[in-house]
């Protein structure tokens, strides 16, 4: 490799272009939302313009821009937060239990994101309807908790089993409970497994948009449903719209994603790349 | 050592009939153990013995299947592990990543809810003792191995209690550092006047720690005592051959005739023997290596009148430095002796003649391994008393 300089730095370059063109659609939504409506539809792509921040501003004076935004924050971070809670008391049974067809459990449980979420939406929105939750709140969020259960569990499973055994059995005999080996011994050591479930779920549920769609109403719609919806105004496509509400949109997991790219490593392989963090 | 002290000391810990098995394999075996209040009690137990299931049933980290376990005259058999008390130090050191070193050995004050000025000075009591003071604001993985361990025997020590388990933990130490932890471990017993059950596979550490010594193989006590007796007067075939280092010369024989006629005949060599009547004229027949001699170097202190003595070739020779251990081969038999002059005239395929006393044989029945007798000289009883004597 130190032999051939120049091809190394041509395998940079090549790498540069490719991440660049990945990024092309996010620049687009940057600068598109800086710019005016002639501006954004011109056949010949404009670089240089006058930015102004008029769409931004109108976009935040919308009159349900912040209410969906605020929504978009609970849901996904109030869900995310029980998810978790219950994935590692779940977690911790099935890695300290080990309860016959632990395995199979684990593969029942994430059945539901094998498969497109437009097959699963009608059965839920039927159990929903019967329920009389869809529309409201609680259900919403505790369907959010529910999508993102599974993958939690699988990345703190990870984590537990990688937590010796021997540390329970420590902290029980030297007369601490059940509970206390729980959070107290074991919860300590998986803390960058939290944090991967937690980003890697808020992920999931800040862009979802179906099930929002369906299942939710006035009061529960997060920003992804709007961006939908709104689109089309005054029988045209709204670009300076979808620009300004996307870039506000995105700002948040980006910068989550700069500071927990690691985390977001261990998360996609559940835990056992542990060493990385 | 001090036998009629020991039987004044009510037992803390009594095992009795204590059977575990996993699935269909049988892990303990009807175990019975007494440990004396006040004593270090060793299990000693070769590998896979049950050593650690001994150590969970006892924590209450496991239920046996049958029998009792009593501590302190209280039938514990049932109770949780976080009510029996136990002061507990892991053969893992399981020391908590997230918790300085200081945080570690203050671990079980912190649970048990002692003020923090009081944990203060036992914590740094313990560090003293174990010679960690300086490391007491480090985190575990700063740490060495040998520091591990003694931040985990701090943590166990540092707990409120009359009673200990210490599970295997000099294993995988370096032997410089086994030994001052030895040491540390007996000076730390007077000190406390607590009762420890100590568990290892290392029969020196073993010997050298026991007030008591229990020999454990097969999940069950074969036997128990002062590690001075066991050694030199074991009541079981197994007691001798796990008991010592380097271990003993176990050779199959038979018996024949009777009385003061009896004899023990063996494939290399046959001598007369005073021994209860066996069952069985199967017998084993065991031999320390340090009672093997070459016959050209008798011990100044043992003249023997009628030694047994055979040719062998060294097939090997292990310096020690204070002491070799010498292999030998006798036909295909294989004998090991321990050789303290460094005697280079019987070096590597050397022919030479050894020579036993046969009052040092202990004869035992093949079958039960239970101890029959030992051998005797053709002269009579006259040199057996001293040795022999003892048995009753």
């Amino acid at each position: 490799m130190t032999a051939h300089p120049w091809r190394q730095r041509l395998y940079h370059l090549l790498l540069w272009i490719v991440a660049l063109l990945f990024f092309s659609p996010v620049l687009w939504i940057f600068m598109a939302a800086f710019k005016s409506g002639g501006e954004i539809v011109s056949p010949t792509p404009v670089f240089i313009f006058r930015p102004t921040m008029d769409n931004i501003i109108r976009v935040i004076q919308e009159p349900n821009f912040l209410d969906y935004l605020k929504m978009s924050f609970v849901l996904s971070i109030g869900s995310v937060l029980i998810a978790i809670v219950v994935s590692f008391l779940a977690a911790y049974s099935f890695s300290r239990y080990r309860p016959t067809g632990t395995n199979f459990i684990m593969f029942l449980l994430l059945s539901t994101r094998m498969v497109p979420a437009s097959a699963v939406v009608l059965p839920i929105f039927l159990m929903y309807t019967v329920l009389g939750w869809s529309k409201t709140f609680h259900g919403m969020i505790l369907f959010y908790a529910m999508f993102s259960i599974p993958f939690s569990l699988w990345i703190l499973k990870g984590f537990l089993d990688g937590v010796s055994l021997r540390y329970d059995e420590t902290a029980l005999v030297n007369g601490g409970s059940r509970l206390h080996t729980m959070f107290r011994v074991v919860l300590p050591q998986v803390k960058p497994g939290l944090v991967a479930a937690f980003i890697f779920n808020i992920l999931f549920v800040w862009n979802e948009f179906l099930f929002n769609y369906i299942l939710g109403g006035q009061g529960t719609t997060m920003i992804p449903v709007l961006l939908a919806t709104g689109v089309k105004q005054g029988g045209m496509t709204d670009w300076s719209f979808v620009a300004s509400i996307s870039l506000i949109y995105m700002l948040p997991p980006i910068i989550a994603i700069f500071f927990f790219q690691k985390y977001l490593l261990v998360g996609m392989t559940f835990g056992t790349v542990r060493g990385e963090v | 050592m001090n036998g009629v002290a020991r039987a004044v000391n009510p037992p803390i810990l009594q095992m009795e009939r204590v059977s575990k098995r996993y699935d269909r394999t049988p892990v303990l075996n009807d175990l019975s153990l007494l440990a004396a209040t006040g004593d270090l009690t060793v299990v000693y137990g070769p590998p896979a013995a049950g050593k650690s299931v001994l150590v969970r049933v006892l924590t209450g980290l496991e239920k046996p299947d049958t029998g009792r376990i009593v501590l302190r005259g209280q039938d514990v058999t049932s109770l949780p592990p976080a009510d029996r008390n136990i002061g507990y130090v892991p053969q893992s050191f399981a020391l908590y990543p997230h918790l300085s070193v200081r945080g570690n050995i203050a671990y079980p004050l912190d649970l048990a809810g002692v003020p923090a000025a009081e944990s203060r000075d036992v914590v740094q009591n313990a560090a003293q003792m174990l010679k960690i003071e300086e490391h007491l604001d480090k985190t575990p993985d700063q740490l060495s191995g040998g520091q591990k361990q003694r931040v985990a025997i701090a943590r166990g020590i540092a707990k409120r209690t009359d009673f200990f388990i210490l599970d295997d933990p000099l294993a995988g130490l370096d032997f410089k550092l086994r030994e001052q932890l030895v040491d540390d471990l007996r000076g730390l017993k007077t000190e406390t006047g607590a009762s420890v059950l100590y568990v290892t596979s290392d029969v020196i550490e073993a010997m050298t720690l026991a007030d008591e010594l229990a020999v454990l193989a097969d999940g069950a006590i074969v036997e128990s005592g002062p590690a001075e007796r066991l050694y030199r007067r074991p009541r079981h075939a197994r007691t001798m051959a796990l008991v010592g280092f380097p271990p003993v010369n176990i050779l199959p024989g038979t018996l024949q005739g009777r009385g003061a006629s009896a004899r023990c005949v063996t494939r290399l060599f046959a001598f007369p023997v005073e021994a209860a009547p066996a069952a069985t004229s199967e017998v084993l027949v065991g031999i320390r290596p340090e009672h093997v001699r070459f016959a050209h170097r008798p011990e100044a202190e043992e003249i023997i009148a009628h030694p047994i003595q055979f040719d062998a070739t060294v097939a090997l020779r292990e310096d020690l430095g204070g002491e070799d251990i010498v292999y030998l081969a006798v036909g295909d038999t294989a004998l090991t002796m321990v050789d303290r002059d460094h005697d280079r005239r019987a070096d590597i395929d050397q022919r030479v003649t050894i020579s036993i006393a046969p009052q040092r044989l202990l004869l035992f029945d093949a079958a039960t391994g239970a101890y029959l007798g030992h051998g005797a000289t053709e002269a009579g009883a006259s040199v057996v008393a001293a040795a022999g004597a003892q048995h009753g």
